[in-house]
């Protein structure tokens, strides 16, 4: 199973293994310290971290660009992912939310606030029953390899993430709803779904759906597009070496930058140089050292001294979507009682647990969505109780009043109260396996942890033989609900899907599907909050923290917000003291 | 009659060869498929993707999971004995080809750390053979240390010093003569010091053989009887332990390739044992198992040379 802060997201990430070991090390005592309190208390808001903030706040560019920019120099970056291809089309890997904006562009971007945006499509109307997009593109450009820009492009594009030969993980899936295409002229695409789909738009604004020439798709292998996909984007891929690194330069003709930033005409870098440094470490030495500009994932471990370093801006920013979680599986006992899923959510100190696996570099997150998802609920984290004496009464209620030698709450039937966590075999594990297990046995509940190959972790994930499991899904879109809650993303034989909970509830799927279906700001409002109370009467999860992403740039470069989707550093407007 | 006697060393040798072959490419290949799980699903991202039921049977058909496992080791078999590997799961392109983008970096590694290691034994082991107890007492407390030091805390050790304290050396790439500097050192110490243990108690011995007196009142300088007669009497526990070399520089690069983010063949199979990347995993372990084979087969052939 995925295992929480080993994987920011679901796309992989290796990078904080090592931090995460060494976390373990140095602070597996920390949460004797934490006791649960007796009273039923409202959760506390998060404490103040360094420089944590909303995506909102850090997306924003400026108005105009700065006067005081210059052309020139090489940005050295180091990423703490190879993505082994850099086709996004192909791949699902994380390092595409960076690497995606360098040399592709999009059809639509979100702004600052999460709305979806022209970049591409410079505009679009939407049929009455919300399932007919009829896109305008926009005029003039051109990819890197001269191919003009234009709706049969976009239908290419369509057809190979779709096409069973790219095999693709993640964009195929995102644009499943598209039933047909039909190119009304060179400029306009009118696109019809299956059903209405909110949350279109947004996906479309994904690194991942980055558009590739039609030209370099209708001649070259699957795997010379992975090597250098040919973009639209404001830098082009030079030379990609696996398991090493990847350089870029500028294209000087470039004059079509996602809409938010405010920005005519190409880049101001000449080049971008980027390595691949697994080592979290390493990342963190090299950069202080001066070898690298910019970072893209800081280890918490590494934070506070990154934070406090002048040179540096550092960034840990709380991602819209979903939070990390703990998931029950509620098809099978024990969590097929809600009172024991309660129980759990009310009963252990998730706040202890937190503060001690992130050096309290993330805040805690009781709610389902991210408060900075378009259409959150706000008082969702507010309604989250911490209440021990409660949780001991509903699982006496639920039928394990009786404890065992070891302090176990046992059942009618005499069995143990157990849970099984598989979690996919590591050489620097998870701290939140162990914090959870010490706490859960307070509660009475023995959680068993499993280690497993990648292969067994996601057979049974197939079936359904787990009791417990942890992961984010990143999203730039609340519709991340439907895709981890609603029943029809239970993972079966034939497709794998993210309701890892196996949870079927009639009502959230209707709301659920409702919501994909509105494209109305106030009914989205009302049927998210809405699903937001049905998903806390069900406790089909357990949110822990938000989605963070933690970067640093130095100080010598200036113009690095963060990308309006995934919230990791857009280097479109970067630029370096004396164009070096 | 002496060429006859190499020339069925050689056939033996590369007869076992070709078993041992054979035999690690079906013990990986064993390995791998008693793993429970369904590849299928591994390979199209586990549980942190979400592909689409055609995708999902696409991979079945192309890769043969829906047939039964004898199936499945008869068509990997034919396939292997026409020179075709398969493809990688992962990298998106042919198993030879993902390991031929590897290999160069890799041996360019391993070479240099081979020489540096060596001639670092050489200088070390001679400069203090038949200096007393003293002086081998302290050479081996010091290579005791550094052979028994694991690659990793050395290379972030060394990376700590050199790159990020006095910034003269680069933490990553292969960008480079200065970019082999660390990594080099990282995976050659531990190699010279094993080295120089097994050379230095050897030289000990040799120099107190009568013929080193010979030479010695014949009026050869100590530094030229080392070199000119006590080394040659040296040279069979080298070869000896050139399959320890060899295991130590594969096995290196698997570590030094991390810690210093370098291409190479280490970091291949790092990523394809943890992606479960079946034919990249059974490519690089055959890769492995044929670099052991020749290397065995060269050191039979110099032995029978140097001791017929």
């Amino acid at each position: 199973m995925t295992s929480l802060l080993t994987r920011t997201d679901h796309r992989r990430t290796r990078s904080r293994r090592v931090a995460i070991a060494l976390a373990v090390l140095t602070t597996a005592t920390a949460l004797t310290a934490c006791s649960g309190g007796a009273d039923r208390t409202a959760a506390k808001a998060p404490a103040a971290l360094t420089d944590q903030a909303a995506v909102a706040n850090l997306a924003k560019a400026p108005a105009r660009d700065d006067p005081n920019a210059v052309e020139g120099g090489t940005l050295k970056l180091s990423m703490s992912q190879d993505p082994v291809c850099l086709d996004g089309g192909q791949v699902s890997t994380a390092a595409l939310q960076v690497l995606g904006r360098l040399y592709y562009d999009n059809l639509t971007t979100l702004d600052a606030d999460g709305t979806p945006q022209p970049w591409l499509a410079r505009s679009w109307d939407l049929s009455g029953d919300g399932k007919t997009y009829t896109f305008h593109l926009r005029k003039g450009v051109t990819f890197s390899d001269g191919t003009a820009f234009d709706a049969k492009a976009v239908v290419a594009n369509f057809d190979h993430w779709r096409a069973p030969a790219t095999k693709s993980p993640l964009a195929g899936a995102y644009i499943a709803p598209i039933k047909s295409t039909k190119v009304l002229d060179a400029n306009t695409l009118q696109v019809k779904l299956s059903y209405p789909y909110s949350a279109f738009l947004n996906v479309l604004a994904q690194g991942w759906l980055g558009l590739t020439s039609p030209r370099q798709l209708a001649t070259a292998s699957n795997q010379e597009i992975c090597e250098a996909p040919v973009g639209t984007g404001p830098f082009v891929v030079d030379k990609y070496t696996p398991g090493e690194s990847l350089t870029l330069h500028r294209r000087k003709d470039y004059d079509w930058s996602a809409s938010y930033l405010n920005h005519k005409g190409p880049a101001y870098l000449d080049a971008v140089d980027i390595n691949f440094v697994s080592e979290a470490s390493v990342r963190y030495s090299s950069l202080t050292s001066g070898e690298f500009d910019a970072t893209d994932a800081v280890s918490p471990q590494n934070a506070v001294a990154v934070a406090s370093n002048p040179n540096f801006v550092y960034r840990n920013i709380a991602r819209q979507g979903n939070p990390s979680r703990l998931t029950l599986n509620t098809s099978r006992a024990p969590f097929n009682d809600v009172r024991v899923r309660r129980a759990l959510s009310e009963g252990i100190d998730l706040d202890g647990i937190v503060k001690t696996l992130s050096y309290g570099q993330f805040g805690p997150q009781h709610a389902y969505l991210a408060p900075t998802t378009p259409y959150a609920d706000k008082g969702a984290n507010g309604r989250f109780v911490h209440d021990p004496q409660n949780a001991a009464k509903l699982l006496d209620e639920a039928g394990y009043s009786k404890k065992d030698a070891e302090g176990y709450r046992v059942g009618k039937d005499g069995k143990r109260l157990t849970a099984y966590l598989p979690v996919a075999q590591s050489t620097s594990p998870s701290p939140f396996n162990d914090l959870f297990q010490a706490e859960a046995k307070k509660l009475g509940l023995d959680v068993k942890i499993q280690q497993v190959t990648a292969a067994e972790s996601a057979s049974r994930r197939a079936t359904g033989d787990y009791d417990l499991t942890t992961g984010v899904w990143h999203t730039n879109t609340p519709d991340g609900l439907y895709v981890l809650y609603s029943s029809n993303e239970i993972t079966s034989k034939e497709r794998i899907g993210q309701n890892s909970a196996r949870l079927t509830d009639k009502e959230l799927d209707t709301l659920l599907l409702k919501a994909r279906q509105t494209t109305d700001p106030a009914q989205l409002k009302k049927l998210y909050k809405d699903a937001e109370l049905r998903l806390e009467q069900l406790v089909p999860a357990i949110p822990l923290y938000d989605n963070y992403t933690s970067w640093a740039v130095n100080k010598d470069v200036h113009g690095v917000p963060a990308d309006s989707s995934h919230g990791v550093p857009l280097f479109t407007l970067a630029w370096k003291d004396g164009g070096k | 009659m002496r060429a006859l006697a190499l020339g069925r060393v050689v056939a033996r040798r590369a007869l076992s060869g070709v078993l041992v072959l054979w035999g690690a490419a079906t013990i990986t290949f064993a390995a791998l498929h008693t793993v429970k799980g369904d590849p299928a699903l591994v390979l199209m991202g586990g549980e942190e993707a979400n592909p689409s039921p055609e995708a999902l049977a696409a991979v079945r058909e192309e890769y043969g999971f829906d047939k039964p496992l004898w199936v499945q080791y008869g068509i990997y078999f034919s396939r292997l004995l026409h020179g075709n590997l398969g493809d990688s799961y992962q990298q998106h392109r042919s198993v030879l080809s993902a390991i031929g983008i590897q290999l160069g970096p890799t041996i360019v590694l391993a070479l240099s750390t081979a020489v540096v290691a060596v001639v670092l034994a050489l200088a070390v082991a001679l400069a203090t053979a038949g200096r007393g107890p003293t002086v081998a007492g302290a050479v081996n407390a010091v290579t005791t240390v550094l052979s028994s030091v694991p690659g990793f805390v050395l290379g972030i050790a060394l990376l700590f010093v050199f790159s990020a304290l006095l910034p003269i050396l680069p933490s990553a790439g292969n960008a480079g003569a200065a970019s082999l500097v660390l990594p080099v050192v990282t995976l050659a110490l531990p190699i010279a010091a094993h080295l120089v243990q097994v050379l230095q108690p050897e030289l000990d011995e040799v120099l107190e053989q009568p013929f080193i007196l010979t030479a010695r009142t014949r009026g050869a300088s100590v530094a030229s009887t080392k070199i000119r007669h006590a080394l040659r009497h040296c040279l069979m526990p080298i070869a000896t332990m050139t399959g320890f070399v060899v295991a130590g520089l594969l096995g290196g690069a698997v570590l030094v390739e991390t810690v210093f983010s370098r291409q190479g063949l280490g970091r291949l199979a790092t990523a394809a044992v943890s992606n479960q990347d079946l034919s990249l995993v059974l490519g690089v372990v055959l890769f492995a198992a044929l670099v052991f084979v020749l290397v065995n087969l060269a050191v039979d052939v110099v032995y029978s040379l140097l001791d017929p």
